[in-house]
C-alpha cells in the first residue's frame, strides 16, 4: 500500500512538473511578440522611439533575459507565489488580477455544478424507478445535454433579456454601482449572476440525470441485485444499494468537474461578459498576456491534479478490488 | 480552462457512456439477434431515423440552395419563398449557410470521433494490459492532456498553419478529448485481463497485440461502439464552441460560425430569430438523436436493459 | 437508504446557496478593494467638498452609485480595465486621460478645418515668427492640485519630448533646438529649417504636463508609469475605477468655463469597458449607455426608433445619405510591393480596377460606412481643399472589371494564389475579405483568405511577410502629411515597427517631396498644394495602396438622459468620439460641453 501511494505521489509530482513546464512553454510558443503587439496600439512616431519603448517594456516584464532564465524565474515565481505582472492590466500583479476574477467564476460554477449534480442525480434515480418520469426526464435530459453552449448562450439572453426584459444579460454588476459590500450591490451581483448560472446549470443537468438513470438501471439489473432479491430483500433495500453503487462513478465525475472549475466556462462568460476567469483567459490570449495565462493555468493544474488524487484515494479506500489489483500490477 | 470548452460536452456526454462499461460482461450474440431487438427498440429507431433525415439534409440540402453560402444578396430578408430561412445583415442566405454548416458539423464529428477513438483505445489497452509503470505513465499523460489549456493550444498550433482546415479542427478535437475513452478502456482491460480465457491465451504464448485484438476488444465491442457515437456528438458540440469563439476553420461556414456571426450582428437585439434559432435547433437535434440512439443501442447490446 | 439521500440533498442545496452568496460576497469585497480611491488620494484642492460619488448622493437606495440623471455613460474606447492615467502611455491610458484630465495647447477642428486655442491663448498661425514659434500660454489656469499652470510647464513638456526618445511625441519635435519660457510665453527655436508640419501636430496632439510632478519620474519610465493620481488642467478629475469602468467627476472651476463659456452639465462621466458588439448595443438601447463609440453593425435599422414603445431615440452624427457616421480613417488593401506580382504596377492597377468600394462598403457595413475616394484622403481633407480633383479624374483607377483584366494580362500574374490577411475576430474586416475574394476572383485573381491573431498580423506586416492585407492607419488629421508619410516613408528596415510604409513601397522622389512638405511654412499654400498634387498623382498612378472604404467615427447617442449630441446638422458640429487621439486633440470636449439633460431636474 505504501509502495502504491509512493508511486502515485511520484507520478503526480512528475505530472505537476510537466504541467507547469507546458503552461510556461505554451504561451511562449504563441505567434507574434507580446510587446510588439502591445506597442502596435501606441502612436509611435519613429523607429528610435519604438526601440526605447520596446526596451523599457521588455525589461519591465523580464523578457530581456534568455529563455532558460525566464523558465527558472517562472519556477521561482510559482514556488514563491509571485507570478509576475500582467501585460494586459499592467501594472497590476497577476495574482491580484486572478484573485479578482476567481470569486465570479467560483460563484458561477460551483453552485451550478453542485446543484445540477444533486438535482440531476435525484431526477435520474427517480426516472429509473418510474416509467412515467422516465418518458419525460429522458427526452428533456437529452435535449439539455445536446444543446451547444454557444446556442444556449444566445437563446437564454434572447428570451430573458431581449424579449421579456427579466434579467440583465451582460457584465458582473450594474455599471452605475461602485463595488461595495452592501445590499444594493449584492443584489445587483445576484441579478447579473442568474442567467449565466442558469445556462451552465441547464447544460450540466441533463448529463447527470441521464448518467444516474442509466447507472441505477444497470445496478438494478446486475447479479448482486438479483441475489439480494433472491435473498428476500425488499425492493427498497435493493434500490438503496443500487443507488449507493451508482453514486460512486457519479462522484468521481463530480470531482473531475470541480477540478476544472477554476478554468471558468469560457463560452458562457464571454457571451454574458461575465468578469470571471473564463473571460480573463480569453482576454489574456487575445492580448498575448503570457504572465496572466501562466498564472491562471497554475491554478488549473493544481485543481486537476488534486481532483484526480482525491478520486484515486476514494477508489482505493472504497473498492478493495482496485487496491488488490493495483498491488498485483505493481508486483 | 483546459476542459472548460471540452467540459461543454465531453465529461457529461461521457457520463452517459460510462455505465455501459459495466454491462460489458455480456459477450456478443448473434447478429440477427441484435437486428431483431434493434428494430423493436423505439429509442434506437427514433434516434437513427432522425439522424438519417439530418444526414440526408446535410448531403442533399446544399445542392438545393439557390445561393452560395458566402454570396451576398439582399440583407435582412425574412424567411420566405425567396430565402427559405431568411438572410442576415450581410445578405447571406441562411438556408444555404445552415445546410453547409450541417455538413461541416458531421465531418468534424466523424474526424473528432475517429482520432479520439484510435488514440484513446490504443492507450487504454496498453495501460490496462501492461499495468505498472506503463500504466502510470499513460495516466500521467492523460492528466497532462486534461490540464493543458486546449484553447491556447488551439491558438498556438493554429498559428503555425497558413489556414486552419476542417481536418485540423477535427484532429485537434480528437487529440484533446481521448482521455475519458482511455480511462474507461483501461479500467475495462484491467478487469478483463484477469479472466480465464485471457490467461489461457497468454499461457498459450499468444502475442499481447493479438490477445488484445482477438480476446479483449471483442468483449468490449458494444462499449467501444457506443463510445465512438458519444465522441461523435461531443466533437460536434466542441467544434461549435470553438467556431463560436472565432477559432474554427477559416473560410468555411459552420454552425458555430453562424452563431458567432449572429452574436456579432446583434441578432438578439434586432430580434432576427431566424439567424440563430434554426442553427441551434438543428445542432441540438443532431446531437440529441445520437444520444437517444445510443441508449437504444445500449439496450439492444445488453439484454438486461431491454424494456420488458 | 432513501432518508440518507434526501438528507444529503438538503445539505447540498443549502450548501450551494451559501457558496453562491459567500463567493459573490468575496467578489464584491475584492472588487471594492481594487477601486482606485483616486480623488481622495490626491490632495485635490480644486475638487469641491464632495470628493467622490459616495459623499454626494443621499438617496436611500445605495450609498455608492452614480445618480443616473447627472451621469453620462460612454463606451467604445476601452478594451481593457482602466489602470493607467499616464498621457504619454498612448497605448494604455484610460479613456479620458487625454482630454478630460490632460489638455493640449490647441484643439484641431477637422469639420471647420481650424485650430481652437486651448491652453495657448494666441491664434495658432500667429506663432510662426521668422523660423521660431512663440506660444502665448493662457493665464489663470491651475492644475487640479492647486499649482498654477505656467509657460514653464509648456517648455518642460516640449523639452521632455525633445530629449527623451520614449516620449511618444519625440518625432514631432525632432527639429526643435530648445523651448524657453519667459513670462507667459514660450519661444521654440529650431535646428535649421523648422519641421513645420510635425511641430504643428505637436501643438494639438500632445498634452501639457505638470513639471512639478513629472520631473520626479525616472526618465526611463515617463511613458510607462501608471500615474494613478493624475493631476491635470482638464474639465474632470478621476473619481474611481474598477475592472468594468472608470468614473470622472466634473471640476466646477474648470478654466474654460470662465475663459470660453464651456461647461459640462453632467456631474460624472463613466466610461465602460467594451464588451461584444451585441452587448454594447443592448446596453445602449436599454439606456445604460448614453454615448457609444462602438461599431454596431446594423444600428441604422434603429435610426427610425422614435420614443414610444422602444422608449429611446438614437442619434447619429450624419444623416442617412451621409452614411450616418463621420468618416474617420481610411481602410486600404495593402499589397506587399516587394513581392511578385504585387511589385508590378499593372497588377496593383488591376486590383484597383477590380475592386468596387461602393459594393464592398455596402455589403460589409450595410449603409454606415462610406466608400473611399481614389486617393483615400478623408472627406474632411477634401473639403479643406487638399484633394486635387483634376488629378483624380485624370489618373484614378475606378471600378472596371474589363480594364482590370487588361491590366492583369500585362502584370506578370500567372494564376498563383495570394493570401489576403486581416486580424482574426475583426468581424467586419473578415466579411470584407470574402467580398474582396469574390470580386478579385471575377477578374481571375485567386485569393486565399487568412485570419491570423492580431499580434501575428502586426508581426507579419512589420516584417513584410504577407501578400495582401487590410490595413487602416491614417485617421482624421489637419493635413494630408501624415497620410503620405504613412504611404511613402523611407528607408525601409527589416522591421517596419513604426507602422509606416507597411506596403514597403520605394519611391525616393515621393519621399523627398513628403520631407520637403514638412519643412514648408503652412502659410505657403501654393507650394504645398503643388507638392500634395504630385503625391496624389503618383499615388493614383503607382497605386501603392488601394483605398477601399472609410471607417466611421462610430457614434450613437441615446436621448433618454442627454440630448443635443454632436450632429452634422445643428449647433453641435463637433467630433463625437472619446477615442484616444480624438478626445484631447480634436473638438470632442467641446461636443461634450454642449450636451444638455433630457429632463429638467
Amino acid at each position: 500500500m505504501r509502495r502504491y501511494l509512493t508511486r502515485k505521489l511520484i507520478t503526480y509530482v512528475l505530472a505537476f512538473f510537466v504541467g507547469v513546464t507546458l503552461d510556461w512553454a505554451l504561451p511562449h510558443f504563441m505567434p507574434g511578440d507580446p510587446i510588439q503587439g502591445m506597442l502596435s496600439k501606441y502612436n509611435v512616431g519613429s523607429n528610435a522611439s519604438y526601440a526605447a519603448l520596446y526596451q523599457q517594456f521588455s525589461s519591465e516584464f523580464g523578457l530581456n533575459v534568455p529563455l532558460w532564465q525566464q523558465y527558472l524565474n517562472f519556477w521561482h515565481g510559482v514556488l514563491t507565489g509571485n507570478l509576475g505582472v500582467s501585460i494586459y492590466e499592467n501594472p497590476a500583479s497577476v495574482t491580484s488580477v486572478v484573485f479578482q476574477a476567481m470569486p465570479y467564476t467560483l460563484a458561477l460554477l460551483v453552485p451550478a455544478v453542485l446543484l445540477s449534480y444533486t438535482l440531476g442525480n435525484r431526477l435520474g434515480a427517480a426516472a429509473a424507478r418510474r416509467r412515467f418520469l422516465d418518458n419525460w426526464v429522458l427526452p428533456v435530459g437529452y435535449i439539455f445535454q445536446a444543446i451547444p453552449y454557444a446556442g444556449l448562450a444566445l437563446l437564454v439572453p434572447f428570451l430573458f433579456g431581449s424579449l421579456w426584459h427579466l434579467f440583465p444579460t451582460s457584465l458582473g454588476y450594474s455599471e452605475n454601482l461602485i463595488p461595495t459590500f452592501d445590499w444594493t450591490f449584492i443584489s445587483s451581483l445576484l441579478d447579473h449572476w442568474f442567467l449565466p448560472f442558469l445556462t451552465v446549470f441547464i447544460v450540466s443537468l441533463g448529463g447527470w440525470a441521464i448518467g444516474m438513470r442509466n447507472l441505477v438501471i444497470y445496478e438494478l439489473e446486475n447479479d448482486s441485485s438479483r441475489y439480494l432479491r433472491a435473498l428476500g430483500a425488499s425492493e427498497r433495500v435493493v434500490r438503496g444499494y443500487a443507488y449507493r453503487n451508482a453514486s460512486l462513478p457519479q462522484l468521481s465525475g463530480l470531482a473531475l468537474q470541480l477540478g476544472v472549475v477554476i478554468g471558468g466556462n469560457i463560452v458562457t462568460e464571454i457571451a454574458f461578459q461575465y468578469p470571471g476567469l473564463g473571460s480573463l483567459i480569453y482576454k489574456a490570449i487575445s492580448n498575448e498576456d503570457y504572465f496572466l495565462l501562466q498564472g491562471i493555468f497554475i491554478f488549473i493544474v493544481i485543481g486537476v491534479l488534486l481532483a484526480n488524487f482525491i478520486i484515486d484515494l476514494v477508489f482505493i479506500s472504497v473498492d478493495p478490488r482496485t487496491r488488490l489489483s493495483m498491488q498485483g500490477a505493481a508486483a | 480552462m483546459s476542459e472548460s470548452i471540452s467540459e461543454a460536452a465531453a465529461p457529461e456526454v461521457a457520463a452517459v457512456g460510462l455505465p455501459s462499461v459495466r454491462g460489458v460482461g455480456a459477450a456478443p450474440r448473434k447478429r440477427n439477434d441484435f437486428l431483431y431487438y434493434g428494430l423493436r427498440n423505439k429509442k434506437l429507431v427514433f434516434g437513427l431515423g432522425l439522424e438519417l433525415i439530418l444526414v440526408l439534409v446535410a448531403l442533399i440540402g446544399p445542392m438545393l440552395a439557390k445561393y452560395q453560402p458566402l454570396q451576398t444578396t439582399l440583407p435582412l430578408q425574412h424567411p420566405g419563398s425567396q430565402h427559405w430561412l431568411g438572410t442576415d445583415l450581410t445578405g447571406y442566405d441562411m438556408y444555404s449557410q445552415l445546410t453547409n454548416g450541417l455538413r461541416e458539423s458531421y465531418l468534424i464529428g466523424a474526424l473528432g470521433a475517429a482520432f479520439a477513438a484510435v488514440v484513446g483505445m490504443a492507450l487504454g489497452f496498453i495501460a490496462g494490459w501492461r499495468g505498472g509503470w506503463v500504466d502510470e505513465l499513460v495516466q500521467m499523460i492523460t492528466n497532462v492532456i486534461v490540464m493543458i489549456p486546449s484553447l491556447v493550444l488551439l491558438v498556438v498550433i493554429g498559428s503555425y498553419l497558413s489556414s486552419r482546415s476542417i481536418l485540423f479542427e477535427g484532429a485537434f478535437i480528437g487529440l484533446t478529448t481521448w482521455p475519458w475513452v482511455a480511462r474507461a478502456v483501461r479500467a475495462q482491460t484491467f478487469s478483463l485481463r484477469g479472466r480465464e480465457y485471457v490467461e489461457l491465451a497468454r499461457l498459450s504464448g499468444k502475442r499481447p497485440v493479438s490477445i488484445i485484438l482477438k480476446e479483449i476488444a471483442p468483449n468490449m465491442a458494444s462499449y467501444l461502439f457506443l463510445a465512438v457515437i458519444l465522441l461523435f456528438g461531443s466533437s460536434m458540440l466542441i467544434a461549435a464552441s470553438y467556431d463560436f469563439l472565432g477559432l474554427g476553420p477559416s473560410g468555411t461556414v459552420s454552425i458555430g460560425w453562424i452563431l458567432n456571426q449572429a452574436e456579432n450582428g446583434s441578432a438578439l437585439l434586432y430580434h432576427l430569430w431566424w439567424w440563430f434559432v434554426p442553427p441551434v435547433a438543428v445542432l441540438t437535434a443532431m446531437v440529441a438523436a445520437l444520444l437517444i440512439a445510443n441508449v437504444g443501442l445500449d439496450e439492444v447490446f445488453n439484454p438486461k436493459l431491454r424494456e420488458q | 437508504m432513501t432518508p440518507t439521500r434526501s438528507r444529503n440533498g438538503r445539505r447540498w442545496r443549502y450548501g450551494t446557496a451559501a457558496v453562491a452568496v459567500l463567493t459573490l460576497g468575496v467578489a464584491s469585497a475584492c472588487s471594492s478593494s481594487s477601486s482606485t480611491p483616486a480623488a481622495s488620494g490626491s490632495s485635490s484642492a480644486s475638487a469641491s467638498g464632495s470628493t467622490s460619488a459616495s459623499g454626494s448622493t443621499s438617496g436611500g437606495s445605495s450609498t455608492l452609485s452614480f445618480p443616473r440623471s447627472e451621469t453620462l455613460y460612454t463606451s467604445g474606447t476601452a478594451y481593457g480595465p482602466p489602470v493607467n492615467w499616464n498621457p504619454l502611455d498612448t497605448g494604455n491610458f484610460a479613456t479620458g486621460t487625454q482630454g478630460l484630465i490632460y489638455e493640449p495647447l490647441y484643439l484641431y477642428d477637422p469639420i471647420k478645418n481650424q485650430y481652437d486655442p486651448w491652453l495657448a491663448s494666441s491664434a495658432e498661425a500667429s506663432g510662426w515668427q521668422g523660423g521660431k514659434y512663440v506660444i502665448t500660454v493662457r493665464s489663470g489656469i491651475k492644475w487640479s492640485d492647486g499649482q498654477p499652470m505656467t509657460a514653464a510647464d509648456v517648455a518642460y513638456s516640449i523639452n521632455l519630448a525633445r530629449t527623451n526618445a520614449a516620449d511618444p511625441y519625440s518625432a514631432n519635435v525632432a527639429s526643435v533646438a530648445n523651448a524657453v519660457a519667459s513670462g507667459n510665453t514660450v519661444t521654440v527655436t529650431f535646428k535649421g529649417t523648422p519641421g513645420y508640419t510635425e511641430f504643428t501636430d505637436y501643438l494639438w496632439k500632445a498634452p501639457v504636463l505638470p513639471e512639478h510632478i513629472w520631473k520626479s519620474i525616472p526618465a526611463s519610465q515617463i511613458a510607462t508609469t501608471a500615474n494613478k493620481n493624475p493631476v491635470g488642467t482638464g474639465p474632470m478629475t478621476l473619481d474611481t475605477a474598477n475592472q468594468q469602468e472608470v468614473a470622472y467627476q466634473t471640476k466646477p472651476d474648470w478654466w474654460a468655463t470662465a475663459a470660453l463659456g464651456y461647461s459640462f452639465k453632467f456631474k460624472y462621466l463613466v466610461d465602460v469597458v467594451n464588451g461584444s458588439n451585441s452587448q454594447e448595443l443592448g446596453q445602449l438601447t436599454a439606456g445604460n449607455i448614453d454615448w457609444s463609440n462602438n461599431y454596431l453593425p446594423g444600428v441604422n435599422m434603429l435610426a427610425g426608433a422614435q420614443g414610444g414603445n422602444s422608449g429611446y431615440t438614437l442619434k447619429f452624427y450624419g444623416t442617412a445619405s451621409q452614411h450616418y457616421m463621420l468618416s474617420g480613417n481610411t481602410v486600404w488593401l495593402e499589397p506587399n510591393t516587394t513581392k511578385a506580382p504585387m511589385n508590378n504596377v499593372n497588377f496593383r492597377r488591376a486590383l484597383a480596377y477590380a475592386l468596387n468600394p461602393t459594393a464592398i462598403a455596402q455589403a460589409v457595413y450595410d449603409g454606415i460606412a462610406s466608400p473611399a475616394g481614389p486617393t483615400g484622403l478623408l472627406p474632411t481633407l477634401q473639403s479643406a481643399g487638399y484633394v486635387n480633383s483634376s488629378v483624380v479624374s485624370q489618373y484614378a483607377a475606378t471600378y472596371d472589371p474589363a480594364k482590370a483584366k487588361a491590366a492583369l494580362a500585362q502584370s506578370g500574374y500567372t494564376g498563383q494564389t495570394l493570401t489576403l490577411e486581416a486580424p482574426q475576430g475583426w468581424s467586419d474586416w473578415n466579411t470584407a475579405q470574402t467580398v474582396i475574394q469574390q470580386e478579385l476572383k471575377a477578374v481571375g485573381i485567386n485569393i486565399n483568405v487568412i485570419e491570423p491573431s492580431s499580434n501575428q498580423r502586426t508581426a507579419d506586416l512589420d516584417s513584410g511577410k504577407y501578400d495582401l492585407a487590410l490595413d487602416n492607419n491614417a485617421g482624421l488629421d489637419s493635413t494630408p502629411w501624415s497620410y503620405f508619410q504613412r504611404v511613402y516613408q523611407l528607408p525601409i528596415s527589416a522591421q517596419q515597427n513604426a507602422q509606416m510604409n507597411w506596403e514597403r513601397y520605394t519611391s525616393t522622389s515621393d519621399w523627398n517631396l513628403v520631407q520637403q512638405a514638412a519643412t514648408i511654412n503652412p502659410s505657403n499654400t501654393s507650394q504645398l498644394d503643388s507638392i500634395y498634387s504630385t503625391l496624389e498623382k503618383d499615388f493614383l498612378q503607382q497605386q501603392p495602396e488601394i483605398p477601399l472604404w472609410y471607417n466611421g467615427v462610430w457614434f450613437q447617442g441615446n436621448t433618454q438622459y442627454w440630448t443635443n449630441y454632436p450632429s452634422s446638422t445643428g449647433g453641435n458640429q463637433n467630433i463625437p468620439a472619446m477615442w484616444a487621439g480624438y478626445l484631447g486633440s480634436m473638438t470632442s470636449v467641446i461636443g461634450l460641453a454642449q450636451l444638455t439633460p433630457a429632463k429638467a431636474s
